[in-house]
């Protein structure tokens, strides 16, 4: 468990957010990447963006805080991330990808890390702009945001070793593939809700038999 | 044994108040509705009552020259005139009833007036309205003109057969509610008269049409027009747009008119003299009645405004006769109260038809019951309605003594939250703003009261911030020396 946590590590995860064609080629090619990491990362994005969306400052913030609850944003954040990661090694077991479940959570999670450090950032710097300044707070949202999604997207292409081209393509790919587990998950919990109501109505024709 | 005898006590004590009734509970209203506004959030917030049923008067209740008048049969207007009578269109008895401003005495009764000699009589008068000369106007329905009287019910003009290039070979002109303006031109909504309100000049020509509403086709429905064959055209409902159902005028010539809007965001139009609707809708977007109506019952769906009347300094209600609620806006579109419902207790109503205020009272007529219904102010409406006057006119800083006391009856209503953070704005109390700017979610001046605070803050504590700059400069240039000394040091030992 410390080694998954280990100087080392941390250091290599920095390195992979400033050089992350190289930092996730060797995650893939020298184990230098840790899950547990990667887990505790997302965990920060979701801590990061429940607190943008509480605290970040009236001017900014037109959310209704009664309508955000962090534990609920957090058990979403973490399926979400379930969710990614599954799609994308389903797709990319298909079409020859080289990463294994380990690497995608690994390059799904670091690349929150950017997120994580803008809305954190974006959340203190709220407290001091006004209306007419708010575009800088947007930008650096934005920024930090497409970084994050570049450094996902690097990190799916340098862990199968795909081509631009293809990562693209089973991205695409892994939306739809999502969208079918969602599915398929509704419809087994909606029929097997089903079973058990059968079961249940037996067991009430049981006992009321006289 | 301390402890048992404190259980005791307690025990008693909430024997006690259960006995006797919890202090401070809410007394049951006694009102028949239930009063509420929406807030920015579009949520429904339960306010007090700004207005409470007065009295509720059936026609059979007056008498006039020692005879009962009998019950209204479906009216369908009523008007003020400017000595504050009220005209009472009983459109089933053809006739026009006149009571006077406290609906205490009948004034008297219209049936028939002098047409040139022979006595003619009204078939079902739908409309009434009377001018600032106090010449009644009747929208005579049946017989298909609008009658002009003067005080003493002597004729003045019948305005009937409008002709022109824009009405159609052989229109029937069946005029349903009516209104006049300064200038005695006549505002008319006439029956099937989709292109907008019909108006008139003083000598009784017909000039146009008037605030005209346009019929709104989404892409999506044209792109089904588009892929449809032409039965299928032919069988889909035609857009048509939809009829005003009421009018009034405020003094300075505009012309507000409800209508049915089936999305329940426009119900009220403020038409400038050259026809164009320049209504405010408010931080919500909407003067359409309630906001929240979804649902597949009957009692679902979007308000239907029926009637809209200007009150003063800005401020005008609609009458809802979907739910039978009365909304009040003011001039910039925020909805400042809701009362009203139907049902069938006083203060209710089955079939509301035609709104007015009389003397800070606002009556409601309704057509089923042939009944008078009026509401007086309450002080929460009473408060409202001069802080917002106030804010017409204007002076801001009066205003908020009464928005102060609009907060201890209702304290997070948010126009008076933003009133009074408007005037610690300028007062320059830019902490306190900042706390009513919040509650009132007045972001724009919430921005400049933190903006200001935020410089004042800056420029207080200038000498500090800068101060503190060159000392942490200086520390870190210090602290690399020593470094460096050190590390030099390290190498030539």
């Amino acid at each position: 468990m410390s080694k998954a946590f280990s100087k080392e590590k941390l250091q290599y995860m920095l390195y992979t957010i400033s050089h992350p064609m190289d930092g996730f080629y060797w995650i893939r090619h020298a184990e230098k990447g840790s899950v547990p990491l990667a887990i505790v990362l997302v965990v920060i994005f979701s801590i990061c963006f429940t607190a943008n969306r509480l605290m970040a400052s009236f001017i900014v913030n037109d959310l209704d805080p009664r309508s955000v609850d962090s534990l609920y944003e957090l058990m979403g954040v973490l399926l979400f991330y379930l969710l990614i990661c599954v799609g994308n090694w389903a797709v990319t077991c298909l079409m020859e990808g080289e990463g294994r479940l380990k690497d995608i959570a690994i390059a799904v999670g670091y690349s929150t890390f950017p997120i994580s450090v803008v809305l954190f950032i974006g959340t203190i710097l709220s407290q001091a702009v006004a209306n007419d300044e708010a575009a800088f707070y947007t930008m650096l949202l934005g920024v930090g945001i497409a970084y994050g999604l570049i450094m996902m997207l690097i990190g799916i292409m340098q862990v199968h070793n795909y081509t631009l081209g293809k990562t693209l393509i089973t991205v695409f790919l892994t939306f739809i593939a999502m969208l079918i587990i969602i599915f398929v998950v509704l419809l087994v919990t909606n029929m097997l809700s089903m079973v058990v109501v059968f079961f249940k109505s037996i067991y009430t024709e049981i006992i009321f038999w006289s | 044994m301390k402890k048992r005898l404190h259980q005791l006590a307690a025990l008693v004590f909430a024997g006690v108040i259960l006995a006797t009734g919890m202090p401070g509970a809410v007394q049951a209203t006694t009102l028949p509705y239930t009063t509420y506004n929406y807030d920015y959030r579009e949520d429904i917030v339960y306010t007090p009552a700004a207005y409470i049923p007065l009295a509720s008067v059936a026609g059979s209740s007056f008498t006039y020259e020692g005879e009962t008048i009998g019950d209204f049969a479906s009216p369908q207007d009523l008007c003020k005139s400017p000595d504050g009578d009220i005209y009472v269109a009983d459109t089933g008895n053809n006739r026009i009833v006149v009571l006077d401003s406290a609906m205490k005495t009948v004034k008297k009764i219209i049936t028939s007036f002098d047409n040139n000699g022979t006595a003619d009589n009204f078939n079902s008068p739908y409309g009434v309205a009377v001018s600032e000369s106090n010449q009644l106007y009747i929208a005579d329905s049946q017989n298909h003109r609008i009658v002009v009287l003067n005080e003493d019910n002597s004729l003045v003009k019948i305005v009937e057969n409008p002709t022109s290039e824009v009405l159609e070979e052989g229109y029937v002109f069946t005029p349903l509610k009516v209104s006049v303006d300064y200038a005695d031109r006549i505002y008319c909504i006439a029956q099937k008269m989709f292109e907008g309100i019909m108006v008139f000049e003083t000598n009784g020509e017909f000039t146009g049409f008037f605030g005209t509403i346009n019929v709104e086709i989404t892409l999506w429905e044209k792109f089904w027009r588009k892929i449809a064959s032409k039965e299928e055209r032919s069988n889909s409902q035609l857009f048509i747009p939809t009829e005003f159902t009421g009018i009034d005028i405020d003094p300075d010539g505009f012309v507000y008119a409800s209508n049915i809007d089936s999305s329940g965001i426009q119900g009220v139009r403020r038409l400038n003299p050259k026809g164009e609707d320049v209504i405010k809708k408010g931080v919500n977007e909407n003067v359409g009645g309630d906001l929240q109506i979804d649902g597949t019952t009957d009692y679902a769906g979007p308000s239907q405004f029926t009637d809209v009347v200007y009150r003063h300094d800005g401020i005008y209600s609609c009458l809802d006769r979907k739910r039978g609620r009365i909304f009040t806006y003011d001039h910039e579109g925020n909805l400042l109260y809701i009362f009203g419902g139907l049902g069938t207790q006083k203060g209710t109503f089955t079939m509301p038809v035609a709104i007015e205020e009389v003397n800070n009272t606002i009556v409601v007529l309704d057509a089923a019951t042939g009944e008078l219904c009026s509401f007086e102010v309450t002080e929460y409406g009473r408060l409202i309605n001069e802080a917002v006057a106030l804010r017409y006119d204007g002076d801001e800083a009066l205003a908020v003594a009464l928005w102060q006391r609009v907060l201890e009856l209702d304290e997070n209503n948010e126009l008076a939250n933003t009133g009074i953070g408007k005037a610690y704005l300028t007062s320059g109390d830019y902490i306190e703003a900042m706390k009513y700017l919040e509650i009132g979610m007045a972001r724009t001046y919430y921005s400049t009261a933190f903006k200001r605070y935020r410089n004042e803050v800056l420029t207080e504590n200038a000498s500090v911030f800068l101060t503190g700059v060159v000392v942490v400069v200086a520390a870190v240039v210090v602290t690399k020396k020593v470094r460096k000394k050190k590390k030099g040091g390290d190498i030539d030992e």
